[in-house]
């Protein structure tokens, strides 16, 4: 396997569990860029570009909710997980127990 | 740092052009904020206050425009994979009438050209530039509408890259059964049909005097369409059903992609597909009865060309032809509206639990 594929194989895998990262930092609200910060202290640094749409996308699918909020002279925008996320997170939880438990036997 | 704000604005603003309108706003915002807070970080970091290499440096990190406004967007077709296999089919067909006309129009030309090596040579260029012509303007027009059938459907809330786990998980391998159903539609027929009105609809209300009788090299003359035609083929009368026709075409078309988006048949849609072709065979009733479609007559083109026994002859075919087409229509018409009688019986019975 080239260098390449092997990157693209582990950017495949780590797409996958970037909601469930997501999702569980925001239980309570941050900023998108303090978002990618936590995200960073944990270990997962995640592209901008690809942080901001997905924020958009599970806010359009009622995940997330946010409000802009004026914050030393200027506006900054603040996600945090809607009713409906927070009845989500806890299924999404077990779910991923569920996989790595099983990969484990797997692997 | 003024310089640096306004690095931001050419930035930001260069993101939005990008963007759909109803989104852009909010975008550019929450991207300025985010550019802010980067450049803050920086500051933190370095100990140094904002300027214009730090700026360069955030937004070279950050992305190109087009890059950064294309993950907002997400993907978008002209001709999305749910009708790209029909278009494909439809441009095969409109492709292949094309090649077919095209080589018959040859034939007859070559065969009604005076025999010289350069005469043939002329009419064989003058044939194929005309169906290259003929190629890139279907091609167009089909790309045009498949275009416009996509955004509706993409506006319709139908696109079929959504398919989301719990349709997946809810599948029914008993659907497999209505493939064969007399209720499931054929998407390639129906969407040939929305071509074939809407073709209609412009040629014959935009441009009506399109066929006519045209005259080739000064020598030869056709039954044809185009510019080069001389004499317009159908008359006044035909024109008169054009309206009631239109009316048909553009309630098919809806028809259609009302089908398309549902999938399938339904009681209310065999229906008003009969009353459609009812509709049909009444206007082709009528057409048959009411006076000659045929705009042009035998002296009219005898004293152009001058040949009266090939010019009554074409006139007589046209005639009997147009007739024979209408007949045609009208026997179809009613064959097709029995059978959609028995299918909306038997469609109706199969979806009954047993």
């Amino acid at each position: 396997m080239t260098n390449e594929s092997y990157e693209n194989v582990i950017l495949e895998l780590r797409r996958g569990v970037i909601v469930l990262a997501v999702l569980s930092q925001l239980d309570k609200e941050q900023y998108g860029y303090s978002l990618i910060n936590s995200l960073k202290d944990h270990g997962l640094e995640i592209d901008q570009g690809t942080l901001y749409p997905l924020l958009r996308r599970l806010e359009s699918q009622g995940l997330l909710q946010s409000n802009w909020r004026i914050e030393a002279d200027r506006p900054r925008r603040y996600y945090m997980l809607s009713k409906e996320g927070r009845t989500l997170l806890p299924r999404l939880k077990d779910e991923w127990t569920g996989i790595v438990s099983m990969m484990e036997k797997m692997l | 740092m003024r310089m640096s704000i306004n690095l931001i604005d050419t930035y930001v603003s260069e993101i939005g052009r990008h963007l759909p309108k109803k989104t852009r706003a909010d975008i550019e915002a929450e991207i300025r904020s985010i550019l802010q807070d980067m450049l803050d970080e920086r500051c933190q970091k370095t100990g140094k206050p904002v300027d214009e290499e730090m700026t360069l440096d955030v937004l070279k990190t950050y992305g190109a425009p087009e890059i950064v406004a294309s993950t907002y967007v997400g993907e978008r077709y002209l001709i999305g994979p749910r009708l790209y296999p029909v278009f494909i089919t439809v441009l095969r067909i409109a492709l292949m009438v094309i090649g077919i006309l095209a080589a018959m129009g040859l034939g007859v030309a070559v065969y009604q050209t005076t025999l010289s090596p350069l005469n043939t040579f002329d009419t064989i260029i003058k044939a194929i530039t005309n169906f290259g012509v003929s190629v890139i303007t279907v091609l167009g027009n089909i790309v045009l509408i498949f275009a416009i059938l996509e955004w509706a459907l993409y506006r319709a809330g139908t696109k079929v890259d959504l398919k989301g786990l719990p349709k997946e998980k809810g599948w029914d391998p008993r659907s497999l059964a209505k493939v064969s159903s007399p209720n499931q539609i054929k998407i390639g027929e129906t969407t040939l049909e929305i071509v074939g009105c809407f073709a209609a609809i412009v040629i014959f209300n935009f441009y009506p005097q399109i066929f006519g009788l045209g005259n080739l090299a000064g020598e030869v003359w056709y039954v044809g369409f185009g510019s080069g035609t001389i004499f317009p083929l159908l008359s006044q009368a035909f024109f008169y059903y054009i309206p009631y026709l239109t009316l048909v075409w553009a309630l098919t078309i809806i028809l259609d992609i009302v089908l398309l988006r549902i999938g399938r048949w339904a009681i209310i849609t065999r229906i008003f597909s009969i009353g459609l072709k009812v509709v049909n065979i009444l206007i082709a009733v009528a057409m048959l009865a009411g006076p000659s479609l045929i705009a042009v007559t035998a002296p009219t083109v005898t004293t152009v060309f001058g040949d009266a026994q090939g010019a009554s002859l074409l006139i007589n075919l046209l005639t009997d032809g147009l007739r024979i087409l209408l007949w045609i229509s009208i026997i179809s018409g009613s064959i097709d509206i029995i059978r959609t009688i028995y299918r909306t019986v038997t469609g109706s019975k199969r979806i009954l639990p047993a």
